[in-house]
């Protein structure tokens, strides 16, 4: 077990294109850090340049307190998961698991019983003799993290091991992932572009957009501490709605809405008063948002709003709404589905909610959960 | 829909697949089966062909090849022809494959040595045939450029001398047939996940350990079924033996094509070759029910 430190680490390939900038990362001894990013942020290149499969181009890698930059990826002392598993189709579920044993040219009743201890604590004992082709996507799955946990790493190298699962089946093995992690107590560093993965798996998180670090923090500060518009973007689902607005005495103008602060929402954003008569971005979750017309919008401050359409997920309803705002795009390449062509904000309404599609509604908003950013900067004020 | 109606649907779809099979069937029918069935029939015939009313011979035919000691040596030579062939177009072809597939290889070298690997496959035969009988002339550039750097003394009559024959053509053979293998193995790495390898890289596996472990598994079935082609088509080839050494000197390269070929038309004796040809089918079909019965295994 082992600390895993990153320290100015960059990768740039051939054509000059700039895959990681300058990450500096530490992963405590026994923590589950998450890797999370939209597709091409770069967060399966820094997995692989900890394996040892990509080269680093600058910067120190520190596995347990030893240099590893120019160590190949067997010196590591890590195992990988790979999206694919990577299991043999040739070789049964025993030879699997044992192969990094058998390359060892450890003897066949060590190897044994080292596999047969994993096939227990995986439920994979019955398995033992098939091939991987006669096994469901969750079985192969387990085999994969078998093939890694036989070697005792020092840190466990995950990289996107959920995604060819079917939805019910991954909830399942992120619970199962996330106790094992505990059990074992290895370090884990776990790359998912799928932020509900993110954001329950890991004790903390890295953002990265564009090979550039965002932000590293605990899933909880993430989500209501985002350091700038990407992360706010980024992290929760359906994204934060982000709207551009002037900042007029106490109050957000833009358009026909008009948005009241608290003093203490200048309490506790110092920097908030010196963009007094500038353009602000302000950004909330489409969970702080609610119909008027039930209870729990009661005590809010309301805003107009035109319903476009209604996403009815049974335990809530997702709204899109138009509002007399200009939508800010957090850069975030996924958040584009969140909305549609009429719409520029999205609400998460209870259920009992009985707007319709096309119906102009008044929007209750809570004004303690604003988040604002600096229009130029992105960054969160 | 009535029953008279359902049952005209039935026997439609029934017959359907038949019709459309029927055109290919009847083309394999005329020109496979037809001259097979009239070769077999001519191996039970005394003077078959020469003669209008050939009369039963039995088995006599076949009594005579397999008393004759040159198709003893021809099927010996056959099969050292042919194993060494397939032996070594295999061997050839998976170097060449893995060279062609390693990124350590400077991609334009890559494709410029692709072109010239493959190069033996455009010729055919007969350019292949007179190709080596150029270089191997007790006068080519082979002899010659062996006697500088000292391997031989003196001047080797390759396609001439009986002690060098058959190894020459099952040398041109193998230069010229190993392209197959290299095309299809590297189309079966290329279709190697590089998980496979990466995976095995963080195990710790070494380079042979890797080809032992992951390549040649993952290859097994292509190097299976172009094998057992390879040797069904190398059992029969003919024309390149024919014109580099005819199946001479003194037998020495007799093979069952060559041997076949002169009983046929040399001394016309068409009801032996007729009996020799049946016993190179029986061989072939044994093979290609061998091959046939690993592709269902498959």
């Amino acid at each position: 077990m082992a600390e895993v430190v990153l320290e100015n680490i960059c990768k740039t390939y051939g054509n000059n294109f700039h895959a990681i900038d300058q990450l500096n990362l530490s992963v405590k001894d026994g923590e589950f850090l998450i890797l999370v990013g939209p597709s091409g942020c770069g967060k399966s290149t820094a997995l692989r340049m900890i394996a040892g499969l990509e080269d680093v181009t600058s910067g120190s890698l520190r596995i347990g307190g030893i240099d590893v930059v120019d160590m190949p990826p067997k010196d590591r002392d890590i195992a990988m998961v790979f999206q694919s598993y990577a299991l043999y189709p040739h070789m049964t579920v025993f030879e699997n698991i044992g192969f990094s044993m058998r390359l060892a040219g450890k003897p066949k009743a060590e190897r044994k019983k080292r596999v047969d201890e994993i096939a227990k604590t995986l439920q994979l004992t019955s398995l033992l003799d098939s091939k991987p082709a006669n096994l469901s996507g969750g079985q192969r799955q387990r085999v994969a993290m078998g093939r890694a946990m036989v070697r005792e790493p020092a840190a466990f190298l995950m990289d996107e091991p959920l995604s060819n699962l079917d939805a019910k089946l991954r909830v399942q093995m992120r619970a199962e992932i996330t106790s094992l992690q505990k059990q074992l107590g290895v370090t884990t560093i776990y790359v998912t572009h799928d932020q509900t993965e993110a954001m329950t798996m890991g004790d903390r998180v890295a953002v990265l957009k564009g090979g550039v670090l965002q932000q590293v923090d605990t899933p909880k500060r993430l989500y209501e501490s985002p350091v700038n518009a990407f992360v706010a973007g980024f992290i929760g689902s359906p994204s934060m709605n982000l709207f551009e607005a002037t900042l007029t005495g106490d109050e957000l103008m833009s358009g026909a809405l008009a948005i009241r602060l608290q003093d203490a929402a200048f309490v506790r954003r110092p920097g908030l008063s010196s963009y007094a008569g500038r353009k602000v971005v302000f950004g909330i979750r489409p969970e702080d948002l609610y119909d008027s017309s039930l209870e729990s919008g009661r005590k809010y401050q309301t805003i107009p709003a035109k319903v476009t359409s209604i996403e009815e997920l049974g335990s809530e309803q997702i709204v899109h709404l138009d509002i007399d705002a200009v939508r800010v795009d957090s850069g975030d390449p996924d958040a584009v589905q969140d909305f549609g062509l009429a719409s520029n904000a999205v609400a998460k309404f209870e259920p009992t909610s009985t707007v319709r599609s096309g119906s102009e509604i008044s929007l209750a908003l809570d004004d303690t959960k604003l988040h604002f950013f600096d229009p130029e900067t992105h960054l969160a004020i | 829909m009535t029953r008279q109606k359902r049952s005209h649907h039935k026997l439609k779809r029934a017959v359907a697949p038949y019709l459309y099979l029927s055109p290919s069937l009847l083309i394999i029918g005329l020109l496979m089966l037809l001259p097979m069935v009239t070769v077999i029939g001519y191996s039970f015939q005394n003077s078959a062909v020469l003669r209008r009313d050939p009369s039963f011979a039995g088995l006599k035919h076949y009594q005579a090849i397999f008393d004759d000691p040159v198709f003893w040596a021809s099927l010996w030579h056959t099969l050292y022809f042919t194993c060494m062939s397939v032996i070594f177009h295999m061997t050839i072809g998976m170097a060449f494959a893995l060279m062609l597939n390693s990124d350590r290889i400077n991609p334009t070298l890559r494709n410029i040595l692709r072109v010239l690997y493959i190069l033996p496959w455009l010729f055919t035969a007969v350019i292949i045939a007179v190709i080596w009988r150029l270089l191997l002339e007790p006068n080519g550039v082979v002899n010659s450029i062996l006697m500088q750097i000292g391997i031989i003394g003196s001047k080797v009559e390759w396609f001439s001398s009986p002690e060098t024959a058959l190894h020459a053509v099952t040398f041109a053979n193998i230069w010229a047939g190993y392209p197959l293998f290299m095309v299809s193995l590297l189309a079966g790495l290329q279709g190697i996940p590089k998980d496979f390898y990466e995976a095995a890289d963080i195990d710790g596996a070494k380079a042979y350990q890797k080809l032992i472990f992951i390549t040649i598994p993952q290859l097994m079935p292509i190097i299976i079924s172009i094998s057992l082609l390879d040797f069904i088509w190398t059992m029969q080839v003919f024309p390149l033996i024919w014109i580099t050494t005819g199946g001479g000197p003194i037998y020495s390269t007799e093979v069952l094509s060559t041997y076949t070929y002169k009983l046929a038309f040399s001394s016309y004796n068409l009801s032996q070759a007729s009996a020799s040809a049946v016993v190179i089918l029986l061989i072939s079909l044994g093979l290609t029910l061998f091959y046939i019965r690993y592709q269902k295994a498959r």
